[in-house]
């Protein structure tokens, strides 16, 4: 077991590696991101400016605008890129490298991805929390901050990255099918984002597909753990949805073990 | 003129070329335009969910608004279209020593990066602009004359060129730096303000998207002349004047990052 530990620990110490080598690229492209959380912010403002009503669907402006930046930090906190890079390494034939290597196809990917994540989170986590509590503080006078609420909100980011990235893997075998991953990868990302709650909430659509859209893995991936953190799931509500998120990684997880057995007895290296 | 006539058949040989590449990769080109599609399909679904709520946003109606970002569209897909490559100067290029070929050829470099691709994925992008225009325009009451018309549409070369000038200058970082392509990245998600009214920002961004990162003129700007026919000297001037300094300072850093470069060499 701590032998095991040590081979990941390698993967896991170049995913943190990758991130500070880049790290100016990094801080730039998370400042486009926070850029595009502005675009909403000021949508929004503008949104319930125009309407008489103080609250849409069940969300108040400052709620909103926390809505906005904290969809922003779970989504990054739970993002994953096994997609491209696994289609990437069917189609020049280095996933064979991998194979033949004594250790778990996924669990190396796991590891890298969670070296990049540390980095990302000790970077990104604090400033964002501090942002939005003082959002918070502006509107409605008082902290709102409820260290229950956050912790629930981690655990539930774990989950959410787990289902991500079970759910990546098993669509990064699509490269057998698709050859162009890039165009692939945008309408995937097109889709789960909207699904998961990143383009507007959920209880914004009409309520039949809303029900339909809350009992989908992409609602477990951005929308359940910022509802948790907006303290507007709770109780029962709360359980009910963090027991969806466990339900949904098992699944996801036993369907990327399936793909990968069917998928290596069918796996040509183009050259490899 | 001989110049001239040199580079416009170079550009076609280049093109040419490309199509074939495409040809060999049919379901690609395919898949990449659908993605695009989709992400535009993703902003519809957002502002028909929002106007469900409201009646006009900050004195906009949705038809208003949909024009605009259709609008936003079209500049931004032509620039996509013809000069994506410079994404790949900053991105990898450079940083992968691929760029020294152009320095060993007798073209202009710049020219050369720009026209070696076709990005046929710009289609999904061009299309879904071109159409929000043209579906959304006979529903709104403009008053048409004949030099509206020849302005907005004229206004169309010049609006890509700020995509384009802007591109050039963020690319052209990597010839110090190595790598800038997500410079290039956080100036583009600058351009989503652009899609909407600038109303509702506060001053600050308004400055911004105006006079530092025009991207306001790619966009509402010439769309509000195009609707309201309010200060055609401002929003069509100004976006003809702005682009071409965007261009000309494109050049610029461009050249002098030339001079600076130094090869990654392995």
């Amino acid at each position: 077991m701590t032998k095991k530990l040590r081979i990941y620990r390698a993967f896991l110490s170049a995913g943190m590696q990758e991130v500070s080598t880049y790290r100016v690229n990094w801080i730039f492209y998370m400042a486009g991101n926070v850029m595009a959380c502005f675009v909403s912010y000021f949508i929004w403002k503008a949104v319930f400016l125009s309407g008489n009503n103080n609250s849409l669907n069940g969300f108040t402006m400052s709620q909103m605008i926390v809505y906005i930046f904290l969809m922003f930090l779970t989504s990054t906190m739970t993002s994953s890129g096994g997609t491209y890079d696994i289609g990437e390494e069917i189609r020049d034939g280095t996933i064979a490298m991998r194979m033949i290597k004594p250790i778990s196809y996924n669990a190396t990917f796991l590891f890298q991805e969670l070296g990049n994540k540390i980095m990302t989170i000790c970077l990104l986590i604090i400033p964002m929390v501090i942002g939005v509590e003082a959002v918070r503080y502006n509107f409605t006078g008082e902290v709102q901050f409820e260290i229950t609420n956050f912790l629930i909100y981690v655990v539930s980011c774990v989950f959410a990255y787990l289902i991500n990235f079970f759910f990546n893997i098993s669509f990064g075998f699509i490269a057998f099918v698709i050859k162009y991953l890039w165009g692939a990868n945008m309408m995937k990302n097109c889709i789960v984002g909207f699904l998961s709650g990143t383009v507007i909430p959920l209880s914004f659509l009409p309520s039949g597909l809303e029900k339909i859209c809350l009992l989908l893995p992409f609602a477990s991936l951005n929308y359940t753990p910022v509802m948790i953190y907006l303290g507007i799931y709770k109780g029962s509500t709360l359980l009910y949805y963090l027991g969806l998120q466990l339900f949904w990684v098992l699944v996801l997880w036993g369907l990327s073990k399936l793909i990968w057995k069917i998928s290596t007895k069918h796996l040509t290296v183009q050259g490899g | 003129m001989k110049t001239l006539k040199r580079i416009s058949r170079m550009h076609r040989i280049f093109i040419v070329q490309e199509l074939k590449r495409m040809m060999e990769y049919k379901g690609d080109f395919i898949v990449g335009i659908i993605g695009f599609l989709f992400a535009q399909a993703n902003n519809m679904l957002f502002l028909w969910l929002i106007f469900r709520q409201i009646p006009n946003l900050a004195g906009w109606s949705i038809k208003e608004i949909l024009f605009i970002y259709g609008f936003s569209l079209i500049p931004k897909g032509i620039d996509h279209l013809f000069f994506d490559n410079l994404w790949a100067v900053g991105h990898f290029l450079v940083q992968k020593g691929d760029f020294d070929k152009y320095l060993t050829r007798p073209v202009n470099t710049l020219f050369h990066v720009m026209v070696e691709k076709l990005q046929i994925d710009a289609l999904g992008e061009l299309l879904v602009g071109i159409a929000m225009v043209c579906i959304t325009l006979p529903s709104l009451t403009v008053e048409w004359s004949v030099q509206k018309i020849l302005l907005a549409v004229l206004v169309i070369p010049f609006a890509t060129l700020i995509y384009t000038g802007i591109k050039t200058i963020t690319a052209a970082i990597a010839f110090w730096t190595k790598k800038s392509g997500n410079i290039t990245y956080m100036f583009y998600m600058v351009n989503e303000f652009s899609k909407y009214p600038v109303k509702i920002y506060n001053s600050f961004v308004r400055n911004i998207i105006t006079y530092i990162i025009p991207f306001a003129f790619t966009a509402y700007y010439p769309a509000e002349y195009i609707l309201k026919g309010e200060n055609p000297l401002f929003n069509i001037g100004v976006c003809v004047l702005i682009s071409i300094v965007m261009m000309t300072l494109g050049i610029i850093v461009w050249n002098k990052g030339i001079r600076a470069y130094e090869s990654a060499g392995s």
